[in-house]
């Protein structure tokens, strides 16, 4: 498995195009966000889990979406169905390569959040935002590498891919949201970050199932 | 000799007395439960007659999620098995389930309108979430619409059970966040209504899932005679 995971890894440090786009993406995402709310206020805590968490799930949509593109164009993937690896292994090997790209743009994009939008004492707020984003990204990296491969061969992939992943993705914004919203505003409510983090780690245990009872049929070509 | 080739009559599609019965079962207890909730249940004291609604909204979005279920299983069954009537069984479930869960949006938003003076509550997670699980099953649709022959039934069942595993997020969500404003009816201790109220919430959840049943065997047999008449075009075609 970590064998994979370095082929991906390598692929990207080599070209750098994934990670380097999608946090320009994000950047400029949480610019257009402000702008968006017509408002010019100083303070804008009480919106910051909203715009770090749809930040984060349209980067997803495009790192994710970019995920399989060296399998498909390059044949990567023909190689890797004929040789004995088991396609759970395959799963595993994709989702932790996604994971490690979201939290590779979370490094960039969570302090930037605190920066531009939280007024006042964040730096204890950021490390319980960053677990949080630590399962979210669970989900996200289970849910987009599922999703990416029911699309791969699809009609329209592009179209395809974020109409299946941005339903599954509204829970984990709702929960990342909430739980940024609990310790970014002010004093920490730990039972409600509490309560979004439970939650994100139902829905990665859910997906963890969903993903190895169902990945052996997304390649059963 | 096949039975319909001694008759005169037209041949039968397999399903067709399914059909038939569950479609005679689910008028009688869709109408008895509509007179049942209208003019014999008490009217609630806090909300009057728009609580009514609530026998609707509830039953339909039960009944919409033993849609999602059986589709989950149906989706299991196609992998196991690689027919296609189990395809046809996810298919037709999932198409009556989104039917139903926009009718528990619209019920839901209509009865948020008369309780809470607005059609949509976003703090309501329960109302949102199954705006999510719309969301959804209606790519269901999309991603079938564009992949072909295998790979259409065998995605569609892969996304039918991921899809199902989304409906349980929806009752958790409701418990995550801790002001909410959606009555919760039934609790672990039970439910919150007085008996004759349960009763006919009862009658409507059966005709409701009696309902569903009849409109899945209606599907299911529309299916069938479109294959049939398929292949009978195709031997006429041949001759």
């Amino acid at each position: 498995m970590m064998a994979l995971v370095r082929k991906d890894l390598r692929l990207e440090l080599r070209t750098r195009e994934t990670i380097v786009a999608m946090v320009l993406f994000a950047i400029v995402m949480l610019a257009i966000l402000q702008f968006g709310f017509g408002t010019r206020d100083d303070d804008l805590t009480r919106f910051v889990g909203g715009l770090m968490w749809v930040t984060l799930a349209f980067t997803a949509v495009l790192g994710v979406g970019r995920s399989y593109v060296a399998e498909r164009e390059q044949r990567v993937l023909d190689g890797l169905l004929v040789s004995p690896v088991p396609r759970t292994v395959m799963l595993g090997a994709k989702a932790i390569a996604i994971f490690l790209y979201m939290t590779a743009v979370e490094v960039v994009v969570i302090p930037l959040v605190g920066i531009f939008f939280v007024k006042g004492p964040y730096w204890d707020a950021i490390g319980w935002i960053a677990i949080a984003a630590v399962l979210a990204n669970t989900c996200i990296a289970l849910s987009g590498t599922l999703f990416s491969g029911l699309a791969l061969f699809t009609r329209a992939r592009d179209l395809i891919f974020p109409v299946l992943f941005l339903p599954a993705l509204v829970p984990v914004v709702i929960a990342g949201a909430g739980a940024t919203h609990a310790v970014a505003g002010g004093p920490h409510d730990m039972s409600e970050w509490r309560g979004y983090c439970l939650f994100l780690l139902a829905y990665a245990i859910l997906f963890s199932l969903v993903c190895v009872a169902t990945y052996d049929a997304v390649f059963d070509d | 000799m096949t039975p319909s080739s001694t008759t005169d009559g037209p041949a039968r599609i397999p399903g067709q007395r399914a059909a038939v019965i569950w479609g005679t079962i689910a008028t009688i207890l869709v109408v008895a439960s509509t007179i049942g909730v209208f003019l014999i249940a008490p009217e609630d004291a806090d909300q009057g007659i728009i609580q009514r609604i609530f026998y609707f909204h509830v039953a339909i979005a039960i009944a919409s999620l033993v849609a999602f279920a059986v589709a989950c299983v149906a989706g299991i069954l196609y992998l196991r098995t690689r027919s296609e009537r189990w395809d046809d069984v996810g298919e037709a479930s999932i198409r009556i389930g989104l039917l139903f869960s926009v009718l528990v949006v619209i019920t839901g938003s209509i009865w948020a309108k008369a309780s809470w003076g607005t059609w949509w509550v976003w703090s309501d997670p329960r109302l949102v979430t199954y705006l999510i699980v719309v969301l959804v099953y209606a790519a269901y649709f999309v991603l079938r619409s564009s992949a072909e022959d295998d790979r259409k039934m065998r995605y569609s069942a892969i996304y039918a059970i991921a899809g199902f595993a989304s409906v349980p997020l929806s009752f958790y969500s409701v418990r995550v966040a801790e002001s909410f404003v959606h009555p919760v009816v039934f609790t672990s201790s039970g439910a919150n209504m007085p008996g004759t109220m349960l009763w006919w919430f009862v009658m409507s959840q059966v005709a409701m899932i009696a309902l569903f049943i009849a409109l899945l065997e209606v599907d299911l047999l529309g299916r069938r005679s479109e294959r049939a008449l398929r292949r009978l075009a195709m031997r006429l075609e041949s001759a």
